[in-house]
């Protein structure tokens, strides 16, 4: 009997070694051809991918709870070491904070008089949802989390996601019960900003670091290592206003930009709800005068065709 | 000649024996995908499903052919939101460079196999910064790769060791 498997064997060895490398070509040839499909028409995948992410959210879910659980109780550990300096430190900050508090409660009120005098319109506001981070991507090549709220919790394409210290980045895909969010770190992303303090605009760039780049800054630009980075609101996609990071020197001698959130420790997260005023005119002094006329065009070409 | 039919229950056990290392690969993708937040402002895991793929191709390649091995780099792909067909074709090239070079391998003891497994994620680590950078166009930072390489590589003894338990306890011998 061991003689005839060996036989078996013998005869069949051929074939098996051609079917291995035959499916090992086929399988390498499909992988270059979806690499290379997804970088000239990266939507394609768009639904496959919403559609695994479904799949694999209650998984995630499963895992990352317990994992919550214990990194909760590890910082809780750490707390409570530094319990007496960080009561020291908070009764200080307390102090601190009150005198801002009374500052801000009077500049809220002077802010509301002068936009009462001057007729401001207030920017819409802003509603959220929160949502658990269950997956991020893990990658070294791809800075995305997988977040659980989907569509029908209200989450929407588009929506700015920030934690409790800033920016994180932006919801892209959108499933039933879950999201996937792209991080401002990503080497896709990229966020119209202002220099909080000399109002300069500028884009951060992601390209998978830890600190995205900070382009297209006006080659005048004052700009000083240490001021805060806020979202511009250009372009229509975020709320502007969201604090993002602060100015810091890369080790490439390029400005980039330290983000207030770390990415490494979010767990829970705010998908703002924010509906751009899309009829509104537009803020660039160049674009202004074509929008304007644009209606007036479209008004004509109407009464051209009542008229006939 | 002794070869009688086996029975629905032993029939079914070796179906679920021979899904075992395809199911362990699709949990470790899952795992790398869980946010562990190991160290502040590190973001990189370390790659689970790299270290099952060159443990089931080093073990039981029978049980792991090249399609096997395709859809567990595809699912990655497609969870981790990264380009299509990159994980796919790096599991690919570890799946080859181990089936090729399974006899000098087999037999060997762990720290071979260890040493094995980091030249492995050394190669494809640089594989996958070139493929990377071409598809973005521009010249990527080395960094988090070493990273994720340098992980992959300490944690792979409690993973290694945790698929031979699966592999002994499981598994019946091929």
């Amino acid at each position: 009997m061991v003689d005839r498997l060996d036989q078996v064997e013998r005869i069949t060895l051929p074939f098996r070694v051609f079917s291995y490398r035959l499916s090992m070509i086929l399988m390498i040839g499909l992988s270059c051809a979806l690499l290379l499909l997804g970088r000239a028409e990266a939507y394609v995948f768009d639904e496959a991918r919403n559609k695994v992410q479904e799949a694999t959210a209650p998984l995630l879910e499963f895992f990352a709870e317990p994992w919550g659980a214990v990194r909760e109780w590890f910082t809780a550990f750490d707390d409570v070491l530094a319990i007496y300096e960080e009561n020291e430190r908070l009764r200080q900050e307390n102090a601190r904070l009150l005198e801002w508090r009374d500052a801000a409660l009077r500049m809220e009120q002077e802010a509301a008089r002068y936009e009462a005098l001057l007729n401001v319109q207030a920017g819409p506001g802003i509603g959220y949802l929160t949502g658990r981070v269950i997956g991020d991507s893990g990658g070294p090549f791809a800075h995305a989390f997988i977040v659980n709220a989907g569509a029908v919790d209200g989450a929407a394409k588009g929506q700015a996601v920030v934690d409790t210290d800033g920016l994180i980045g932006r919801v892209v895909s959108v499933g039933r019960h879950a999201s996937r969010v792209l991080l401002i770190s990503d080497i896709n992303s990229r966020v119209p900003v202002l220099i909080e303090s000399s109002r300069y605009r500028a884009v951060i760039e992601g390209d998978n670091t830890r600190l995205p780049k900070l382009s297209y800054l006006p080659e005048n630009a004052a700009v000083q290592v240490g001021d805060r980075i806020v979202t511009s609101g250009h372009g229509g996609l975020l709320p502007p206003g969201l604090p993002v990071g602060l100015v810091v020197m890369g080790g490439d001698g390029s400005l980039r930009v330290e983000p207030f959130a770390d990415e490494a420790r979010v767990d829970y997260v705010r998908l703002l709800e924010f509906e751009f005023p899309s009829d509104a005119e537009p803020e660039d002094s160049e674009a202004a005068p074509e929008a304007a006329e644009d209606p007036a065009q479209l008004g004509m070409a109407n009464t051209d065709e009542a008229a006939q | 000649m002794f070869v009688s039919e086996p029975s629905r229950g032993v029939r079914f056990r070796r179906l679920l024996e021979m899904a075992l290392p395809f199911v362990v690969a699709l949990l470790c993708v899952v795992l790398t995908m869980v946010p562990f937040g190991f160290w502040p402002g590190v973001v990189v895991a370390p790659s689970f499903a790299l270290m099952a793929v060159y443990y089931w191709s080093l073990y039981r390649p029978d049980l792991m052919p090249p399609i096997a091995i395709f859809l567990v780099g595809l699912y990655q792909d497609l969870l981790s939101g990264g380009p299509l067909g990159l994980w796919a074709l790096i599991y690919l090239m570890v799946y080859g460079i181990i089936v090729s070079q399974r006899l000098f391998f087999i037999g060997k003891a762990f720290f071979a196999i260890w040493f094995g497994l980091g030249v492995v994620v050394a190669l494809t680590s640089m594989i996958m910064w070139g493929i990377c950078s071409l598809y973005y166009g521009t010249v990527l930072s080395p960094l988090p790769i070493i990273g994720q390489a340098i992980l992959t590589f300490a944690i792979y003894p409690v993973f290694g060791r945790a698929f031979g338990f699966v592999q002994r306890r499981l598994l019946s011998a091929s």
